[in-house]
């Protein structure tokens, strides 16, 4: 019985989430469910890098950068390519039957105010004769989800030889790079003043019954808490099946497992392909849910947090990695309330990141696995223990063990 | 039949030449033993026919095959298993998935159910079967020991290299290895083992290859070759009394 309680609680979890935009009714309605979506964000990003850093053993210091190759792939497909009724001559564009695919020409952060690009120019002339139509949301977050697989690929291809520390600097070093190349090229990515892109449901959305805007919550809420769990689904697969098995083998010993016949190199890259994938397609929702992607969305700092986040629920396993990301998530906008003590204001704004800093480095120096890994060890395999004795006890009174 | 064929290997780390045209074969389920001085190259050596590391001119071939460039996850999947210096077991990996490791990435056809049955077959016998799901970091040195040969016996290679299998480990535990030895040997497999306790080198060993500092200075029955002056200098040395009266007859 006490094996089955990290799944009944992984199933009362699950219905907390469903039901929680439908119970909830505060005031501060909008503020929470933001929370909830960007720690479902944090989420994706913290599990998948468990099972590429705790599973896998490979510490890649990158997994925002490929969140970002998601979310910029995501935001130049809608930005730049077009569908339209009639050709501009003035663009890059393919006709295919009575429809035109156009490739708006970059030209930077002047696109809003003096200078138009060919497909606005087109469009003025067009005067509303000439229907345009914008790329499916979908298509972009599925091209960019492809395109962080294709990133994975190279990466872990050139990082086979990399280990630890090396590693690390390597994925670090990737990931600065792709952030100061997207902040120079400014005419193609419009640099620090990021790219905009439009919501998930561009014209609302109507679920059993009932229409939601585009601004509402609950449509993200959603599709962000079904990536999650499809995210957790491909995992949990991944991590019961002998692709689990040769990526902690591979942790634990790569020349060990090369020398039992693993195919380390397949499963290395693999690792980094998937989780990789996982990470573009939360950028890429991300971005269509905050409207506009920004190079500040791949600092180091926020490779930082995703890293404490799972470290703090534990590394090692990508439910704990998840459920200490949304705890990190909700506890850092909970702990933004300034006090006062004495006549002098607390600014918990920069406070919190001290308190949680504390709480990283104790965690490190006392529970290396986090906090909620050990609970569900606890449940899972705290009767191995007495199992074990209990065996030798019967072996060593049967003779059987010297 | 098993055949391995050593031709010629040489290896050099920078100036240092550690392997110099080492050759040897091997047929059929033979029990050989490997000895030498510290920096002999027999690591080298281990490596090399484990893929780890590539010679720089010789071949190596397995039962037809020729393996000295083949990656180390090929080399298994070719036949040619080993145990390391120092035990590595998957630490913070169950007994058993330790087990499953092997079985699986050889990509046999057998299921989940015979791969579990086999691996309880191999822990009975190495009599740990009451530790299948202890991680491998709560067994001592001796029962990770255990735990590398068994992972041999899973992988289930046509050659074995044993590398100091009885190095640190408890006189029970040696029994059991022992046991390990000739069950794999009986079983048609042929196995290199590599240590320095040179009691059980001669007790088990049909045959005997030693490297001196990168050369095979000899390669015979063990009482042969324990006899080969070249070995006694280079490694086995002279008992006391024998110096003793050697050096009066000399008188």
């Amino acid at each position: 019985m006490r094996q089955q309680v990290p799944y009944l609680m992984g199933v009362g979890l699950l219905a907390l989430f469903v039901a929680f935009p439908f119970v909830y009714s505060a005031g501060d309605y909008d503020y929470i469910m933001h929370i909830m979506i960007t720690a479902f964000f944090y989420a994706i990003l913290a599990s998948s890098w468990s099972m590429l850093a705790g599973y896998a053993g490979q510490f890649s210091f990158g997994h925002i950068g490929f969140m970002g190759i998601g979310a910029y792939t995501t935001a130049m497909f809608s930005h730049y390519f077009y569908l339209t009724g009639a050709p501009t001559g003035l663009c890059t564009e393919y006709q295919f039957g009575a429809t035109w695919l156009v490739i708006v020409n970059p030209i930077g952060v002047t696109s809003t105010t003096l200078t138009q690009d060919c497909l606005r120019q087109a469009i003025d002339v067009w005067g509303g004769t000439v229907e345009v139509t914008s790329m499916p949301v979908w298509l972009g977050i599925t091209l960019g989800t492809i395109m962080g697989g294709v990133f994975g690929l190279m990466v872990g291809l050139l990082v086979l030889r990399l280990r630890a520390a090396y590693l690390a600097l390597f994925t670090l070093g990737f990931a600065e790079i792709l952030k100061a190349t997207i902040s120079a090229e400014i005419e193609i990515t419009r640099g620090q003043a990021g790219m905009e892109m439009p919501a998930l449901f561009e014209n609302g959305v109507t679920i059993f019954g009932r229409f939601y805007s585009k601004t509402d919550k609950v449509p993200p809420y959603f599709v962000m808490f079904a990536l999650l769990l499809v995210c957790l689904s491909i995992l949990a697969w991944l991590s019961h099946s002998k692709f689990g098995l040769f990526v902690r083998a591979l942790r634990e010993d790569q020349d060990a497992a090369a020398a039992l016949g693993v195919n380390t190199t397949r499963y290395k890259v693999l690792v980094f392909v998937i989780t990789t994938m996982m990470a573009a397609a939360a950028g890429g929702v991300q971005g269509h849910y905050v409207g506009i992607v920004t190079p500040n969305s791949l600092f180091l700092l926020q490779m930082s947090l995703v890293v404490a986040m799972a470290v703090i629920g534990g590394v090692e396993s990508f439910i704990a990695a998840a459920i200490g990301a949304i705890i990190i998530e909700f506890a850092l906008e909970m702990l933004r309330n300034s006090f006062y003590i004495g006549g002098f204001e607390v600014d918990m704004t920069l406070w919190r990141l001290v308190i949680f800093g504390i709480l990283l480095m104790l965690m490190l120096r006392f529970a290396r696995n986090g906090l909620i890994a050990p609970i569900i060890n606890y449940f899972a395999r705290g009767h191995v223990a007495g199992e074990t004795v209990a065996k030798r006890d019967a072996a060593s009174e049967a003779g059987l063990v010297k | 039949m098993i055949k391995l064929v050593v031709k010629d290997l040489h290896k050099r780390f920078g100036g240092l030449h550690v392997l110099k045209g080492v050759t040897f074969e091997v047929n059929g389920p033979e029990l050989i033993g490997l000895i030498g001085p510290n920096g002999a190259g027999k690591t080298t050596l281990t490596n090399i026919l484990d893929g780890a590391i590539t010679p720089n001119s010789g071949t190596v071939y397995l039962n037809g095959q020729r393996i000295d460039q083949f990656q180390p996850y090929e080399v298994a999947r070719a036949g040619l298993g080993r145990t390391f210096q120092v035990t590595r077991s998957f630490r913070r990996m169950s007994v058993l998935e330790n087990l499953y490791v092997p079985a699986l990435a050889m990509g046999r056809p057998d299921n989940n159910k015979a791969i579990h049955e086999k691996a309880m077959g191999v822990l009975e016998f190495l009599t740990m079967d009451h530790l299948r799901n202890e991680y491998a970091q709560a067994l001592s040195g001796g029962q990770q020991k255990l735990l590398e040969l068994g992972r041999l016996l899973m992988l289930d290679p046509d050659v074995v290299i044993l590398d100091e299998p009885f190095a640190g480990v408890h006189p029970r535990l040696m029994e059991i290895i022992y046991a390990y030895i000739r069950r794999v040997n009986e079983a048609g497999k042929a196995i290199i083992i590599i240590s320095h306790q040179m009691d059980s080198i001669f007790a088990l060993s049909q045959r005997l290859l030693v490297l001196n500092y990168g050369d095979l200075i000899a390669d015979g029955p063990p009482e042969e070759v324990k006899r080969d002056p070249a070995v006694i200098e280079a490694y086995l040395g002279v008992d006391d009394d024998e110096e003793e009266t050697a050096e009066s007859e000399v008188q």
